[in-house]
């Protein structure tokens, strides 16, 4: 055990975590020449399309120093503030981190948000300041504003870069050095935590475990403590991105993969601990708060005959990402889908990609909503996750909308507009720091409904791309909020109603038709598009109706190319979503939210 | 029955033009036009035509005045029995090689309508659609032809291009109707993959102001629009197409259709008169069929049998609309220009 270190790589987005692990993967000689690729534990197609991160990975290297075989257990974390739920995970099963902060960049919102957390489990942080053969880098200055945002020595921050190599030894040098290894009794029962789980499609429902105490070996009888399931373990591996290799034991201090022949990953929960069947332990690791979805989208097949196969899709998408949620839900525009809940809108955007990539679907996504807690006069407490399920105004007392406290980090430059921004978005100001005398950071109470959407390119235009945010819920304040309903051709389009501040309401009703006008494509018949509260038309808009679709000429020679033509340009509508006698594009669902 | 020729030799390729024709390959015209007598005779066997079957005998191209008159005489020997004895006998022409002894012996072929290609009478404009004529050849031709006894004249316009004005438009179709036509078309310009105007598609340049002022000069002239760019005394060849009469074509990437066989040559000039009888077929389901009748009939005055459109209720919002009406049991569109986009909404 002295020779095991369990570490995590911890950044904000795009400081250059896969990177380095690609590095250190490299430096211990775990793959070939030939089998290396760029940022390899982003293993998902989606993630290698995206250069992002959005699983947390693992790895077991193998590291002499000083002639002394060390075990490295790394684990790659995502940096996106959607995913910080995979952080928290593989904080819990590691006994250091990796703070890793790009030499240009510097100090990010999730930085802070990352080191906290690693903060709160008691690790160790080594921070490693990357990208020093940048031209812009400016690695003294990124070592003070670590020093005086975190409050951490970096006065022996590790100088790498993890795209050319410089310093990657020495690192791994500090982490035999700086990280402790596992503690934990080899000889006490069976005590292992799941912080990972998903479905392969050979070995089925498999877990990735941290074994506190004992061991867990082939063979054994292990027992799910959330459940109480008996299983036997059918094999082990340690886990690798490329080639996973199989052992007969995991011992006390290490990770590696339990495969138990199990087809449904539910009861494979994370978090949950694995323990011996006979000789259980008296008290499980403690378990993490399950990841909570902060907005809910309604996601609908536009082939309505497709209902039942996107049920199985999101089953299936389930078994890899615990943290989605959905229940079936109708729609009178858009017939039968799901209500999903997402952790954020990437995730919103990753989960819905996959389904239509991976499962052959094409998908309406409708504008995503909070959770509002809304008391109605009869004393009664509802939760609404759909707009269009807001009860009447004069069945309700109050409504109540969720707040999340947002930092935000930025150079000063940018200070005044990204104020005004947080103001015009409702934004309270709680906090204003100096970093130094170039950057600040901002800690504002914001509802979460207004950072949902557009808040984050917003910020990032308004920056120059420089000012970074992070967010975390801070429970539910009262507002004074109406319905906004959208009528194409007269009628009421339910899964385009989006809930806004009645203050608001006329300037958002505007800005939305005049959205919706430029989206919808003419159609044979005008179409009269109106936003309304209640009774009353705030805005209208009308879309032209089309002059002209036909093709010239039409001969015996060309009579098939023409009905192809007519095949292909009827499939381009089918991706809408016909409305009565109207056709509305995907991007028409969404723009609800978007403010100008 | 329909029958239609192929002829694929040009002078010079237009800018537009995406039809099967070739300007080098004059030299093969001679055996080309053995083998399509070879094809003729191979199908009527094959087929166990009966005689007198062809209403109409279309030759299109590219450009059938190209070929010696004498050269077609083998292949109207063959054909003639197969014509209906009142068969519509229609020749395309190009103005500079369609001349009065051209036409003449044509006329004593048969010919008795012809389809002369002015696309305009500017000069400017022809030089830019890369045209081997200028205007005058246009007035030429159809004279010519008047004088050869063929009474059937029809010229085709391109409108709809950078080029185009109201004067410019208006222009044409008063020196159109100047010459004694009993037909025209006006074709509104498409970008066609592989012309030398596919790198340029702003060069299609459509204003609907402009295409309807045109549609009403025409009007104004006495020729009533049958189809969404044929106007005046209608080609019973073309009708036929849009009826979905069946038809036979003879010659390099002509296509026919029996029942529910669309039936295809060699493309390729040279593969062509190598194995004249090659054929490939393309099987049309009934629901391929179905659809081509609507996109058929929508954009003519054929108008489709409403028993093939299963939501009535989206004739009904058609109607309530003012974009169709039914008449017998017919769906007709009230404006061809939006004939694609109704079939879309039928479907
Ligand atoms: N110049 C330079 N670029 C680097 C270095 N390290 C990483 N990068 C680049 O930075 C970008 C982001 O790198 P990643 O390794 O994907 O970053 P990450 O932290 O894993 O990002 P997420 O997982 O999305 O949070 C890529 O384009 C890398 O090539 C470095 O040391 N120098
Ligand atoms: C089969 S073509 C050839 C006839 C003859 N060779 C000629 O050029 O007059 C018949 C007509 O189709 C029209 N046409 C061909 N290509 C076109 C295009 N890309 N767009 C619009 N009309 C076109 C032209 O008006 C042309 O006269
Ligand atoms: S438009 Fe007529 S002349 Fe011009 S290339 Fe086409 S077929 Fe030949
Ligand atoms: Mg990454």
């Amino acid at each position: 055990m002295q020779n095991i270190r369990n570490f995590s790589i911890i950044a904000h987005i795009d400081h250059g975590k896969s990177t380095l692990a690609d590095r250190i993967i490299q430096e211990c000689g775990s793959v070939s020449a030939r089998e290396m690729t760029a940022q390899m534990m982003d293993t998902m197609e989606i993630e290698q399309e995206r250069g992002i991160t959005i699983k947390a990975q693992s790895v077991r290297l193998s590291y002499v120093k000083d002639g002394q075989p060390y075990i490295l257990n790394l684990i790659d974390t995502p940096g996106h503030v959607d995913f910080s739920y995979e952080v928290s995970k593989s904080l819990a099963s590691s006994d250091g981190a990796l703070l890793i902060v790009d030499a240009a960049q510097g100090v990010e919102a999730q930085t802070l948000a990352n080191v906290y957390l690693a903060m709160e489990n008691n690790l160790e942080i080594i921070p490693v300041i990357n990208k020093i053969d940048l031209p812009a880098a400016e690695p003294e200055r990124v070592a003070e504003e670590i020093e005086s945002s975190i409050g951490i020595d970096a006065t022996d921050a590790l100088l790498i870069s993890a795209k050319t190599g410089i310093g990657i030894r020495a690192l791994l040098d500090a982490i035999v050095e700086r990280i402790p290894a596992p503690v934990g009794d080899p000889e006490a029962p069976t005590k292992a935590i799941i912080y990972d789980s998903w479905f392969d499609p050979y070995l089925g429902a498999v877990g990735l475990v941290r074994v506190f105490d004992g061991a867990i070996s082939k063979g054994q009888q292990v027992k799910l403590m959330a459940n109480g399931e008996v299983h036997q373990v059918l094999d082990l591996m340690y886990p690798h991105p490329l080639h996973r290799q199989k052992t007969t034991i995991i011992n006390s201090g290490e990770i590696g993969i339990v495969i138990m022949g199990l087809k449904d990953v539910g009861s494979i929960k994370v978090g949950d601990t694995i323990t011996d069947a006979k000789r259980p332990t008296a008290e499980p690791v403690g378990s993490y708060e399950p990841a909570k979805a902060f907005v809910f989208a309604g996601l609908y097949p536009i082939d309505t005959d497709k209902f039942e196969d996107m049920r199985d899709a999101l089953d299936k998408l389930r078994l890899n990402d615990s943290s989605l949620s959905y229940e079936p839900e109708t729609s009178i525009a858009l017939g039968f889908g799901f209500r999903v809940g997402f952790l954020g809108m990437l995730h919103m955007e990753v989960v819905k990609e996959r389904l239509e990539r991976e499962y052959d679907l094409d998908l309406i996504a409708t504008a995503p909503s909070v959770v509002y807690h809304v008391t109605l006069t009869n004393g009664e407490e509802v939760k609404v996750q759909n707009p269009s399920e807001m009860p009447e105004p004069n069945y309700i007392t109050k409504i109540e909308e969720p707040y999340v406290k947002a930092t935000v980090i930025t150079p000063t430059d940018y200070l005044g507009n990204i104020i005004t921004l947080l103001t015009n978005k409702r934004g309270m100001q709680l906090k204003m720091d100096y970093l130094n005398e170039k950057r600040v950071l901002l800690e504002y109470s914001i509802p979460l409904n207004e950072i949902v959407v557009d808040f984050y390119d917003t910020l990032k235009s308004t920056s120059k791309g420089y000012a970074s945010f992070d967010y975390e819920a801070s429970g539910y304040q009262e507002g004074d909020l109406v319905k906004l309903d959208v009528r194409v051709a007269g009628d009421i389009v339910d899964a385009l109603s989006i809930i806004v501040p009645r203050s608001q309401s006329e300037q958002r009703g505007r800005a939305l038709v005049s959205n919706m006008k430029e989206l919808i494509p003419r159609q044979l018949f005008e179409v009269a598009v109106q936003a309304s509260v209640g009774n009353k038309i705030i805005a209208r808009e009308t879309v032209k109706s089309m002059g002209k679709n036909v093709t010239a000429k039409c001969y015996g020679g060309d009579i098939t190319r023409k009905r192809k033509l007519l095949e292909k340009q009827k499939a381009g509508k089918k991706r809408m979503k016909a409305i009565g006698k109207v056709n509305l594009p995907q991007e028409a669902f969404l723009s609800v939210l978007k403010m100008d | 029955m329909l029958l239609y020729l192929h002829i694929p030799f040009c002078d010079s390729k237009c800018s537009y033009c995406a039809f099967n024709s070739y300007t080098h390959l004059h030299h093969r015209r001679a055996r080309y036009m053995t083998q399509i007598v070879e094809q003729f005779l191979h199908d009527v066997e094959e087929l166990q035509l009966p005689k007198a079957i062809f209403r109409t005998l279309f030759i299109g191209g590219g450009t059938p005045s190209t070929v010696d008159a004498a050269l077609y005489e083998r292949f109207f020997e063959v054909v003639r029995p197969y014509l209906a004895h009142d068969a519509e006998i229609t020749t395309e022409a190009n103005p500079n090689s369609a001349t009065l002894t051209w036409l003449a012996q044509m006329r004593v072929l048969g010919v008795n309508r012809l389809s002369l290609g002015a696309q305009s009478f500017d000069e400017g404009k022809l030089t830019w659609l890369h045209r081997a004529h200028a205007s005058h050849h246009i007035d030429e031709a159809v004279h010519a032809a008047y004088s050869a006894g063929i009474r059937n004249i029809s010229i085709d316009l391109i409108y709809g291009t950078a080029l185009d004005t109201p004067a410019l438009l208006e222009r044409d179709i008063e020196r159109a109707f100047v010459l004694p036509i009993s037909h025209l078309s006006a074709y509104a310009l498409t970008i066609e993959e592989h012309t030398p105007f596919a790198a340029t598609p702003q060069v299609a340049r459509e204003s609907l102001e402009m295409t309807q002022k045109l549609f009403e000069a025409i009007d104004a002239h006495g020729f009533a629009q049958y189809e969404i760019s044929n106007f005046g005394t209608p080609s019973r060849h073309n009708l036929g197409y849009w009826e979905y009469a069946p038809y036979l074509g003879i010659g390099a990437g002509a296509v026919g259709r029996i029942a529910e066989h669309r039936r295809y040559t060699h493309t390729d000039v040279d593969a062509y008169i190598a194995d004249p009888l090659y054929r490939t077929l393309e099987h049309l389901s009934p629901s391929d069929m179905r659809i081509e009748k609507i996109l058929l009939g929508l954009r003519s005055r054929v108008g489709v049998d409403t028993a093939l459109i299963s939501d009535t209720s989206r004739i009904d919002a058609l109607i309530e609309e003012g974009l169709a009406f039914v008449e017998n049991n017919r769906l007709y569109a009230k404006s061809y220009l939006l004939a694609d986009e109704i079939a879309l909404f039928l479907e």
